[in-house]
């Protein structure tokens, strides 16, 4: 009896410290996170925070009518370090972040932001630009042109992300505190590039210490220090708290010596909070626990559009879907067939069932670009003008039955509607579309394999531009590689690679003519039916009916300039 | 299953109230009515079999009974898209245009189909491990649990990715990897009750009077032990449809324009508050087969286990 | 007991150490570029291979495996490609919140599915034994995100009666990552006294924990009728009957807890499960569990982070099963003897 007795404890209680010890384990690895930031971002947040808690009801609700929270549906931050910071933190990096100009969508200019004016020489090569004054960085450095020029050539050098938009410059010259003199290889729309969405920061190079310049031990401890979630910029907000992974992942609070002033009523605090599922993001706008919600699906914008406390603002984006079509391998070499299965893109149907959130395209630039013309309109549906092509070779209905694949990245609902009436198009012009939804490395990968044989014959993906200009679709998709990266239509036309290596120039020394060549370009593409490009996205954005000054800017894809709304009442 | 060998009271019990002798030799009119009677005082177990009857008609009629079959295969309706139910489209549209009722009938055969096969495998590979380690106890039980807690413990979903990334993704695949995943809890859940059961009085004296093991097993062990798994299995027609849904999250599984039901229930996710019908009726095929097999396997862990019998 | 505890711990480590290990190296098999992850979308062919390079991708695969077993056993898990952030710190906080969820779950489904085998054992054949019948065959084949959904849209967004997602209620964020220290709120928010968390914690861990109990409630249910049916046709409880305890004292001071085995068993296996597959519930009520982290690095090919994943779910599951293991005994006395 006592054994068992005995027994039965202590087998109790060792189950009990397995349990224990699992814990232990766990939570002593937790406590070896980011404690670095955790201690002061917490207690920096419990400061920002305390006056707000501490003070009586409506206090407090004022006070949070000064925050404005984004829904992300996913996690914010990868890489803080302007110089290479390429992904979905771009959202909250314009609120920190300046650059020495940006493009105003609808007046299709380039304006004034750290730079107040500049020059270019009649060829194109040099560029001028005119520094503010008054302007810090958070720092507490003052923001001149030799700051300037050394974040830029940091960036050049480091040459990652989008640092390749630098590629023409040759020069820098800080000829005065105000005055900035970049000499280029080539010539290029300079102003332009400078407002880019990504790699255009200007930055405290001296943020961690000694001058970081892109390489070296002094760079290695600027880089070390962006990623304990500091930031160098000059812009009107400054990062609070950053907690990778918790759902509330950032916050930015405004910093006092923005030179832009506080004047008016403006949000004093930013908080960007992890949202992943449309439904429940539709739910915290509805309950005010949101202002900003970037992408629901066309549906749920259509419900929340009679809800009186919500706006939906829409707007044309840069994104558009591409279609490439396989020019150099497999059954679509064959123009005929190519030409044939442009035709089974039904894009009014696809328009049509994807409702508010895209719009049928114009050619391949979309609007709002230089380049954009209605006037290339698609070959739209055509079953039956496809049928005679494909017979022209022996194929289509009364032919040969042909099997062709298609790659897409899984899990878009859109893409697969797109593909799935592609191939009910298809199957009735004797054609069976394999349909291979694969994740995004795999679907890369495999376009890109030295094997011909495994290429798709469709590769659907998106694209958008990392600056207001069409030059981005031309150079990475459709001019001529000897590995494949980006044009994965495998097309090779020397005559549109020549023309794709002197439109920047262009660009610089005369915009008009630049204009119609890219027209003239989109044209050569439709007329090879190298690509097929259904739609442009549109955006919809939910934003508490009470934000006013809310203009989406599609150079600036999904940012919110928070300092130039007014905080309803 | 004769009465010769083991302990004379287990025969008994394993044959239970039914054994009379000319039972099975009655006439055919006399049988069929005592099926009925039968199915008569369990109204569970007929109704599972009654909607199983029906399950197992529409996947062979779908051809007959759908308004759109087209919409099963390649066909698309851009125009119809996200039609409500009613009309000529008694259970809406989806995304499509395709008829949702159609699409149902022709899963059928896909999700019933598949799911059934894979609970079927995996409880022919997970009994017999299960058994053997909680028959026989000591170094190779440990050895043979630690396997299967190797594959308990190995994520389902990397080893779906994986088969899908090498293999292609489809359904068949998806059924494998969901196998591969599944077997291990009927192992660890026999050998539980194997392991319990190995120290009962009676299968002492079985083994006391020479009885060799595997037969100790497989008379005496294993009929006591089937019931937790089986009602496990049971329930868990519906655990199935709703991995390859899972597995649809990903893009693995079956694909569009496949009439699996967990890949239109994935489907319809983002539309639920929308356009509920899109998720809501696979969702209610989903639901409707998972009771039906439940009262079914429950109607069969009845027949497999006496003490249970013994009391009705 | 303690050697089996000690065997058993060994053998868990091993076990656990060997899955990581072999998820490591089938993620490194697959296709795909998990270099392409870190470096984004539009990288070019010269940042992809410098950062593979960064990565340790280009060393052989054997090579691959043996620094990342050595960097174990030092401590360091690696870094995740997807998030950029060291393995050991992603999971170990993600781990403590879905562990906090799971059992959470786990108890409300304990305390309403036992009942309910209960009731149907006890009128068995008659009403309650059919309806808690097919309520638990409905509960187990529910698809999970349609429950949460209908009762988010229902409960929080119609009703006001529980918050639509999330962990905290917004306005205390800044003291809940203040009193962080075992990332369970209900727990954190106890030690630091602060009781407004502790209520606004248990009030938004309702929905995702019965959301995710569901399927474990039809199954305890299922199990303890079935289990309990068997004890009951025992000799031992005969002899209850005889001495004249009432049906509600022979069931639950005599029967139940000797019935119990078949659902321990089952609540390890779910406890294991819940971990890593609850990614559903928690991508709808932003819960920043293992199972949506499990999910994204899977869609990443993030090997390190799978890797690590797997080693803590497995070692849960193990010590969870070892525990059942061990407390079977404890309520079933025929398991005690025979050297079990």
């Amino acid at each position: 009896m006592t054994h068992l007795q005995h027994s039965r404890t202590s087998g109790l209680r060792l189950g009990v410290l397995a349990c224990v010890a699992v814990l232990v384990f766990a939570a002593c690895g937790g406590s070896t996170s980011t404690t670095a930031p955790a201690a002061s971002a917490a207690a920096s947040e419990a400061a920002s925070q305390a006056p707000s808690q501490a003070a009586s009801p409506a206090a407090s609700a004022a006070a949070t009518n000064q925050t404005f929270t984004y829904a992300s549906h996913t996690q914010v931050v990868t890489d803080l370090d302007p110089a290479t910071s390429y992904s979905n933190e771009v959202i909250a990096m314009h609120d920190v972040y300046e650059s020495l100009t940006y493009y105003d969508a609808v007046t299709k200019k380039v304006m004034p932001a750290l730079a107040t004016s500049w020059t270019s020489s009649p060829d194109g090569k040099t560029w001028t630009f005119t520094l503010r004054t008054g302007v810090t960085f958070h720092t507490g450095r003052v923001m001149d042109a030799a700051a300037a020029k050394a974040a830029i050539e940091r960036t050049k050098t480091i040459n990652q992300g989008a640092g390749y938009i630098w590629g023409a410059v040759d020069n820098i010259v800080a000829k005065d505190p105000q005055t900035l003199v970049f000499t280029l290889s080539y010539a290029a729309p300079l102003d332009l590039i400078a407002s880019a969405n990504y790699a255009a920061y200007i930055y405290d190079t001296q943020a961690a210490g000694a001058p970081a310049t892109g390489t070296g031990a002094s760079d290695a401890a600027l880089v070390a220090w962006f990623k304990t979630g500091k930031d160098a910029g000059t812009g009107p907000y400054t990062i609070a708290s950053w907690k990778p992974g918790d759902e509330f992942e950032l916050t930015l609070n405004k910093y006092d010596g923005y030179w832009g002033g506080w004047q008016g009523s403006h949000y004093t605090q930013v908080v960007f909070r992890v949202v992943p599922e449309v439904t429940t993001a539709a739910q915290l706008a509805q309950s005010g626990d949101v202002s900003y919600v970037d992408r629901l699906t066309p549906q749920l914008i259509t419900s929340l559009k009679s809800d009186p406390d919500l706006q939906i603002v829409e707007t044309p984006s840069f994104q558009n879907l591409v279609a490439l079509l396989n020019t150099a391998s497999g059954p679509l070499k064959d123009p005929n067939v190519r030409k044939a299965v442009a035709k089974a893109f039904d894009v009014n149907g696809i328009v049509s069932a994807l409702g508010g959130s895209v719009v049928a395209a114009k050619g391949v630039i979309p609007p709002g670009l230089i380049g954009y013309s209605d006037s290339l309109t698609g070959t739209g549906l055509d079953l039956a003008g496809a049928a005679s092509l494909l017979a022209a070779s022996g194929y289509g209905p009364n032919g040969k039955p042909l099997t062709i694949t298609t790659t897409i990245v899984s899990g878009d609902t859109d893409l697969q509607l797109v593909t799935t009436s592609l191939k009910s198009n298809l199957a009735k012009l004797n054609i069976n579309l394999d349909i291979q939804a694969l994740q995004w490395q795999a679907q890369w990968g495999e376009a890109k394999s030295s094997d011909v044989t495994k290429r798709q014959d469709v590769f659907l993906m998106y694209w958008w531009p990392d600056y207001a200009d069409p030059f981005s679709w031309f150079i990475s998709l459709f001019h001529s590689e000897s590995t494949p990266n980006f044009n994965l239509a495998y097309y090779s036309n020397p005559k549109l690679d020549a023309e794709i290596d002197g439109i920047q120039a262009l660009e610089a020394t005369n915009r008009d003519a630049a204009d119609a060549e890219y027209v003239t370009m989109q044209q050569q593409l439709i007329d090879d039916a190298v690509v097929v490009v259904p739609y442009v996205q549109n955006y919809q954005r939910v934003l508490q009916a009470s934000v006013g000054g809310f203009v989406d800017n599609p150079a600036y894809a999904q940012v919110v300039f928070a300092y130039d709304l007014t905080p309803g009442p | 299953m004769s009465g010769s060998d083991g302990v004379a009271g287990s025969a008994d019990l394993r044959r239970g109230s039914t054994a009379a002798p000319g039972g099975a030799r009655a006439s055919a009119a006399g049988g069929l009515g005592r099926v009925i009677g039968y199915l008569a005082r369990r109204p569970g177990l007929a109704f599972g079999l009654g909607i199983v009857i029906v399950l197992a008609a529409g996947a062979v009629l779908a051809p007959v009974l759908a308004p759109f079959p087209g919409d099963a295969g390649n066909n698309t309706n851009l125009m119809a898209s996200l039609l409500p139910p009613g009309g000529v489209h008694p259970l809406g549209t989806d995304l499509a245009g395709r008829d949702v009722w159609s699409r149902i009938l022709f899963g059928i055969r896909i999700s019933v189909g598949v799911s059934v096969v894979v609970i079927v495998s995996s409880l022919l590979v997970g009994i017999p491990i299960g058994l053997f380690a909680g028959a026989v106890g000591g170094k190779l039980d440990d050895l043979l649990m630690r396997v299967v807690d190797v594959f308990l413990a190995f994520p389902s979903l990397l080893l779906a990715l994986a088969i899908s990334a090498t293999l292609g993704p489809s359904m068949e695949h998806a059924a494998i990897a969901i196998t591969v995943s599944w077997w291990p809890w009927y192992a660890r859940l026999m050998r539980g009750e194997a392991a319990a059961i190995r120290g009962r009085a009676y299968v002492e004296a079985a083994l006391l009077l020479g009885i060799p093991r595997w037969r100790v097993a497989l008379r005496h062990i294993l009929p006591n032990a089937i019931g937790p798994i089986i009602v496990q299995a049971s329930l868990d027609l519906g655990g199935v449809i709703l991995t390859f849904a899972a597995l649809s999250f990903l893009g693995l599984g079956a694909q569009d324009p496949t009439p699996e039901w967990g890949l239109m229930v994935e489907q319809g996710r983002t539309l639920t508050s929308t356009q509920p019908w899109v998720a809501l009726f696979p969702g209610a095929a989903i639901m409707t087969a998972a009771l039906a097999f439940t009262l079914l396997g429950e109607g069969l862990r009845e027949r497999l286990d006496p003490k249970g019998l013994a009391r009705s | 007991m303690r050697r089996i505890l000690v065997r058993r711990g060994l053998q868990s480590l091993v076990v656990a150490l060997g899955v990581g290990l072999l998820a490591f190296v089938i993620t490194r098999l697959l296709p795909g570029d998990a270099a392409a992850t870190w470096a984004g979308p539009r990288a070019s062919a010269d940042e992809l291979a410098q950062v593979r390079v960064q990565l340790g991708l280009d060393r052989p695969l054997w090579d691959q495996a043996v620094r990342y077993i050595a960097d174990l056993v030092t401590g360091n898990w690696g870094t995740s490609i997807h998030t950029r952030q060291p393995v050991l710190s992603d999971v170990s906080g993600r781990f403590m919140t879905s562990l906090e969820l799971v059992t959470f779950a786990l108890v409300i489904a304990a305390l309403i599915g036992i009942p309910l085998g209960v009731l149907a054992a006890r009128w068995k054949g008659r009403p309650p034994d059919w309806i808690a019948g097919i309520s638990a065959s409905l509960l187990a084949s529910v698809p999970i995100f349609w429950l949460g959904l209908l009762l988010q849209l229902l409960i929080a967004t119609e009703l006001h009666w529980l918050p639509v997602a999330g962990r905290w209620d917004r306005t205390l964020n800044a003291a809940a990552v203040a009193a962080t220290r075992t990332h369970m709120v209900l727990v954190d928010s106890l030690l630091a006294g602060n009781l407004t968390l502790f209520v606004s914690g248990f009030s938004h861990l309702l929905m995702p924990a019965i959301v995710i109990a569901a399927y474990p409630i039809g199954l305890f249910a299922r199990l303890t009728r079935a289990g309990l049916l068997e004890t009951l046709g025992e000799e031992h409880i005969r002899m209850a009957r005889a001495t004249g305890y009432t049906e509600r004292a022979i069931i639950w001071r005599f029967a139940l807890r000797p019935s119990m085995g078949p659902v321990l068993s089952a609540l390890a296996l779910v406890f294991g499960f819940s971990l890593g597959n609850t990614f559903l519930v928690e991508n709808l009520f932003n819960f920043q569990g293992l199972g949506s982290y499990a999910v994204d690095s899977i869609a990443a090919l993030d090997a390190p982070a799978i890797a690590g994943t797997t080693i803590l779910v497995a070692l849960a599951y193990l010590a969870a099963n070892l525990a059942v293991d061990l407390i079977r005994p404890v309520m079933d006395p025929r398991l005690r003897e025979a050297g079990r």
